[in-house]
């Protein structure tokens, strides 16, 4: 057997052709890592060869057998580089000419929706919050007292007409609240001024017709303290019309009726629908009356034991569905109770 | 309260139209919510028929003649009551205007000419009558040729004026002329109640027994009366007002009525027994026809008027029958007074009537126009109904109520309306609204007149300055913020809140019901009446039956919707609410009438989410999910345990708590309650006690994982009744400290992979050292350990 280091040159060269044969035939990365370890391997073909040419050679030879036997696995390693490489390559390009159609519906996990009341309580809330306002909350089944005596109706107040007032069975000093003023009554009976709050929350009054709803939804503002002016409750006011529907928005204060404040106000807000120039919904007044508020009338004051010359105060309240209603320009009250998804969804 | 622009500038001089009055009106407190035009035409002239006869051409048609005082016209009329020569009819000649905008020319009616047209009442804008035309007597008082709008007080508008129940004093054409006055500083002009002279003879006895309920009682005996209808334009203008017209007598006492806002009653006197009045409480049980022909029944509360014999009216509500006003009557007792609000409030809404008396009662007349209101109707009869004044008026008034007196710091005004206001200008507004004032300084001392019953106080003063100075000349100011406010906002309410976005991110629509519920949806529930949530606070007059109890539970309100959008088609539905519960409570002493607990539900119904289609029909795993998810959103974490929920199904179901403490409640709805709500998609609910929950443990950081973690599963058979909860619960009492996370992984019972009666079940661990990297050997060890606890409190039989 020939053992000059030509003859394992020769040999060596033989194995590198095969070597670069078999790796343009193998297609993965795997293919490619078990080939080269049959020939650049620690027991592969070319270090096999090498051990073999060593054991006959002499020991001037052996110097040059490694070198030569070194030389061929780095060039096959790189050949190996060289062939991954390019596999990567392919594989990058192959995946790079996928294409799906985007046209097609996302795969969601669908959100849910607020309810529109839910939308604009919040939102009243956070408004008033920035004049120092909290919410403060009182039960729905209440006494004649809370309800109607302590805001200065008694029974045979005139006044208790303008709210139709369903009566709890078996009990005729318990009403469901017809306002949400009561809440004013709690909140002045559990401690002395000053007091801000804002109260939302359901209330009743017996009317079915189209434009009513038996069951809705009423927020109610309070704040009492020394030397609160009625300037101050347009103030609020105007701060919360222009918060709430925008800048250009404007407060109108007219004289009303309520046994409970005293000087008593209809308030008028700009109208949302054709911002004030008048139309339909407005009787081309250009507003739209929303709520009632005044100052604080004596006699309330009376029964919850505040002092009369020391504090004023001013409350007012409004339909919370109502101006849902007129910020989503809704026109139907009894949609907001009807527990239809297809009126559900549409508040994003 | 209608209100005619006419009538009203009778009493005031004012240039304003009708729409500027409204305006004017509104801004004051008297708010107009309509300006209706009436009998808005010109041109029209009232015409004597002279002869009559059949169109040729058709017979439905007339050809008649009119007079119009100077000349003979054929008109063609359609109307089927062309009266006989003499009578009196309108006709709007060619260049006549009518309300409708049209303008008359000559028409050609089946070959004949038409000058013009003879109207009805609706073309005129009168009224709705279209029967026939209007046909007109003698004592309407309009001769051939007169302008007929001109006769008939026309055109007019017509306001409505909604008069809040603190305003008596505006129930008449008098008290908003005064407003008016006041707020243009026009003269007002009173009208003039003209001496009567007593003429006849009649007497009649009034006896006052109850002046509490009836303060002051003024009367007028009147004779000579010839009852018939009133002219036209009374007629028109009353019929314009909203009231009936029904004849010359009761018209003027309506007429006083919308002037003055005084109810005046006329009695038949020769149907009174003894010619005598009294007024008195009912005896209870007292029975009395009134005037719209039923039968009611009095209680010793309410004030009768009566005869010797019987009660023949109800004070200040209606008149009886016995005693009305007819056409044979000749002699009446006019009555005037001033009845006691409170009294005839109660008594009206005893008898659910509402009438133009009762309403003006309840809210108070002016006590001392009684008199002068009773002159100025008999003045009324006089002119109408040629009655004569036949005895001495009569006026029974014990005990004076007295005008009020008060007095206004003027500084006062200033400080609750932030607005600078001079002495002077607060005095000048009181007096233009007729008070008695005397300005002292700073101080103005006040006289109020009856009329004005809603001022009683410093602050109605300042009211009535602010409205008449005007609300927008008050500045817009925000109030000072002294301290922070004392009142923090309730925890169910921030909790409410949290828990809506929570559910929302999970794909929850949130719906509102009502908070009365049909009892039968609260009993198919199926709670034992030992239950409170049986036994609802019901409504005493509900609008309908489905409406009448307060709900018990949150989620039959949902379940009703559920049903309807599943009715309506949509599969895929997953509703919740926030809202309140209402319990009796049993006699307990509270702060609030029921205990109200916010509650929040959930139904779902339909499959998980998958692309393109639905996935998975939902199974109880999902609702699980979410009250997991939404527990952990609002900082708890729950258990879980089987539970006997009637409503719910027996073996699908648990009852949720915390630290011991039961919440809620979830499961899959019965099938027999689906079945009574008509829902028959699989469903599954849940519900949530928001004020039960409690503070949630405070918020903290863990500290993030700084050395690698190793994972170890086990694989066993176990009994098919030991529950994931046991197990879990004793791996829990095992475990070694290491192990920081414990998860189920698979659970399989299909036969032929699980021995008969067991399950199979993968569970995995992760090891994990806060302060090293953990060692196999420190791994194996402790997993090892929990192994052998586990075997000796569980049967597991390894794999
Ligand atoms: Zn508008």
């Amino acid at each position: 057997m020939a053992s000059s280091p030509d003859d394992l040159k020769a040999r060596l060269h033989g194995l590198l052709s095969e070597f670069q044969a078999k790796i343009e035939r193998a297609h993965t990365e795997q293919e490619l890592r078990k080939v080269f370890a049959d020939y650049g391997g620690s027991q592969g073909a070319i270090r096999v060869a090498q051990k073999d040419a060593l054991k006959e050679a002499p020991n001037a030879e052996k110097k040059a057998i490694g070198q030569l036997s070194n030389a061929v696995v780095a060039e096959v390693e790189r050949a190996l580089e060289g062939r991954l490489a390019a596999l990567h390559e392919a594989e990058r390009r192959r995946d790079l000419e996928r294409t799906v159609d985007v046209s097609l519906p996302g795969r969601v996990r669908r959100l849910g929706h607020l309810h529109p009341t839910t939308l604009v309580r919040r939102e009243i809330e956070q408004i008033f919050a920035q004049l120092g306002f909290t919410v403060a909350e009182g039960p729905q089944i209440e006494t004649d007292f809370h309800n109607f005596e302590a805001l200065a109706m008694p029974k045979d107040h005139p006044a208790r007409d303008m709210q139709d007032t369903f009566y709890i069975e078996g009990e005729p000093e318990l009403v469901l609240r017809t306002h949400t003023s009561p809440v004013q009554i709690r909140t002045m009976l559990s401690g002395p001024p000053p007091i801000r709050i804002i109260a939302p929350g359901p209330v009743y009054r017996k009317d079915d017709d189209p434009t009513h709803s038996p069951m809705f939804n009423q927020v109610e503002g309070l704040c009492v303290d020394e030397g609160i002016t009625f300037a101050d409750l347009k103030g609020v006011l105007l701060h919360f019309a222009k918060r709430f529907f925008g800048e250009e928005w404007g407060v109108r204060l007219r004289p009303s009726f309520f046994p409970f404040t005293e000087p008593s106000a209809e308030i008028d807000f700009t109208c949302a629908f054709c911002a004030g120039s008048g139309c339909r919904t407005c009787k081309g007044s250009g507003w739209i009356e929303i709520g009632g508020a005044g100052m604080v009338d004596p006699e309330v004051f009376a029964h919850v034991g505040y002092d009369p010359e020391r504090y004023t105060g001013f409350a007012f309240g409004w339909g919370l569905d109502r101006m849902a209603m007129l910020r989503y320009h809704i026109d139907d009250i009894k949609l907001f109770f009807d527990g239809d998804v297809r009126f559900a969804r549409q508040f994003k | 309260m209608k209100i005619s622009r006419r009538w009203l500038t009778e009493l005031v001089e004012t240039p304003l139209s009708g729409g500027e009055l409204a305006k004017l009106l509104t801004m004051a407190g008297l708010e107009v919510e309509a300006v209706t035009p009436v009998g808005n035409f010109s041109g029209v002239v009232a015409a004597e028929v002279r002869g009559r006869r059949p169109h040729p051409q058709a017979n439905k048609l007339t050809l008649v003649d009119v007079f119009d005082g100077q000349k003979v016209t054929q008109v063609v009329c359609g109307a089927p009551n062309v009266p006989e020569p003499g009578a009196i009819v309108l006709w709007a000649p060619p260049g006549a205007k009518l309300p409708d905008g049209r303008a008359l020319e000559p028409k050609e009616i089946r070959g004949i000419v038409s000058p013009g047209m003879l109207c009805a009442e609706d073309e005129l804008g009168l009224g709705t009558s279209h029967e026939g035309i209007l046909v007109l007597s003698e004592k309407d008082g309009l001769a051939p040729g007169d302008n007929a709008a001109e006769k008939l007080g026309l055109p007019d508008e017509i306001l409505e004026v909604n008069v809040t129940p603190n305003r008596p004093d505006c129930l008449g054409h008098l008290g908003v002329a005064r407003e008016i006055a006041a707020l243009t500083g026009a003269e007002l002009r009173l009208p003039p109640v003209p001496p009567m002279h007593l003429e006849g003879s009649a007497s009649a006895t009034v006896r006052l027994e109850d002046p509490e309920g009836c303060p002051r009682y003024s009367a007028l005996v009147l004779d000579n009366l010839t009852v018939g209808p009133s002219p036209l334009a009374v007629r028109l203008r009353l019929q314009a007002l909203g009231v009936r017209a029904i004849s010359n007598v009761v018209d003027a006492t309506n007429l006083v009525l919308l002037e003055r806002g005084q109810p005046l009653h006329a009695f038949d006197l020769d149907k009174l027994a003894g010619h005598t009045i009294v007024i008195r409480r009912a005896r209870a049980g007292e029975k009395i026809a009134t005037l719209d022909g039923q039968e009611r029944t009095l209680t010793d509360e309410d004030v009768a008027i009566c005869d010797e014999a019987h009660p023949v009216a109800v004070a200040g509500v209606m008149g009886g029958s016995s005693s009305e006003v007819s056409a044979s009557t000749r002699r009446v007792l006019l009555e005037s007074a001033y009845f006691s609000p409170a009294r005839v409030r109660r008594t009206a809404r005893r008898l659910g009537l509402h009438t133009e008396a009762s309403h003006r009662f309840e809210r108070g007349v002016d006590p001392e126009g009684v008199l002068d209101a009773a002159r100025a109707c008999a003045d009324w009869m006089q002119r109408l109904s040629g009655a004569r004044l036949a005895g001495a008026p009569i006026d029974l008034y014990p005990k004076r109520i007295e005008p009020v007196r008060l007095a206004l710091r003027a500084s006062r005004t200033r400080a609750l309306l932030g607005l600078e206001l001079p002495a002077a200008r607060q005095a000048e507004i009181l007096s233009a609204l007729g008070l008695e004032v005397d300005p002292a300084g700073e101080t103005i001392h006040v006289l109020v007149p009856t009329r004005r019953p809603d001022l009683t106080r410093e602050v109605d003063l300042i009211e009535e300055i602010a409205r008449v100075h005007g609300f927008d000349s008050v500045p817009a100011t925000v109030p000072p913020l002294r301290r922070a406010p004392g009142v923090s906002p309730p925890p169910a309410s921030l909790k409410a809140d949290r828990a809506r976005d929570a559910l929302r991110g999970l794909g929850f629509d949130e719906l509102s019901t009502y908070a009365f519920v049909p009892p039968a949806h609260l009993a198919a529930l199926g709670y034992p009446e030992s239950d409170r949530r049986a036994r609802p606070i019901r409504l005493q007059n509900p609008i309908r039956e489905e409406q009448s109890a307060m709900r018990t539970s949150l989620a039959v309100g949902l379940l009703s919707a559920l049903a309807s959008n599943l009715l309506r088609g949509e599969g895929e539905l997953r509703l919740f609410e926030v809202g309140e519960i209402f319990l009796r409570r049993d006699g307990a002493p509270a702060d609030t009438p029921a205990e109200e607990r916010r509650q929040l539900a959930g139904v779902m119904s339909g499959h998980r989410e998958g692309w393109l289609k639905p996935g998975e029909p939902l199974d109880l795993f999902d609702a699980k999910g979410v009250v997991v998810e939404l527990l952990s959103a609002l900082g708890h974490v729950a258990d879980f345990e089987p539970s006997r929920e009637p409503w719910l199904h027996p073996g699908v179901q648990a009852r949720v708590s915390i630290l011991g403490r039961e919440v809620g409640r979830l499961g899959e709805v019965h099938p027999d309650l689906r079945a009574k709500l008509g829902i028959e998609a699989r469903a599954f609910a849940f519900e949530l006690d928001l004020d039960a929950l409690g503070a949630a443990p405070p918020l903290r950081l863990a500290e993030l994982p700084r050395f690698p973690a190793v994972t170890r599963d086990l694989s066993f058979f176990i009994a098919a009744e030991v529950s994931a909860g046991a197990i879990r619960a004793a791996i829990d009492r095992a475990r070694d400290p290491l192990c920081v996370e414990v998860k189920v992984l698979e659970d399989y019972r299909e036969p032929g992979r699980v021995p008969a009666g067991k399950k199979g079940m993968l569970w995995s661990f992760t090891y994990r050292a806060p302060d090293r990297t953990l060692t196999d050997a420190e791994v194996q060890s402790a997993h090892e350990r929990l192994l052998a606890a586990l075997k000796s409190a569980l049967e597991l039989e390894l794999r």
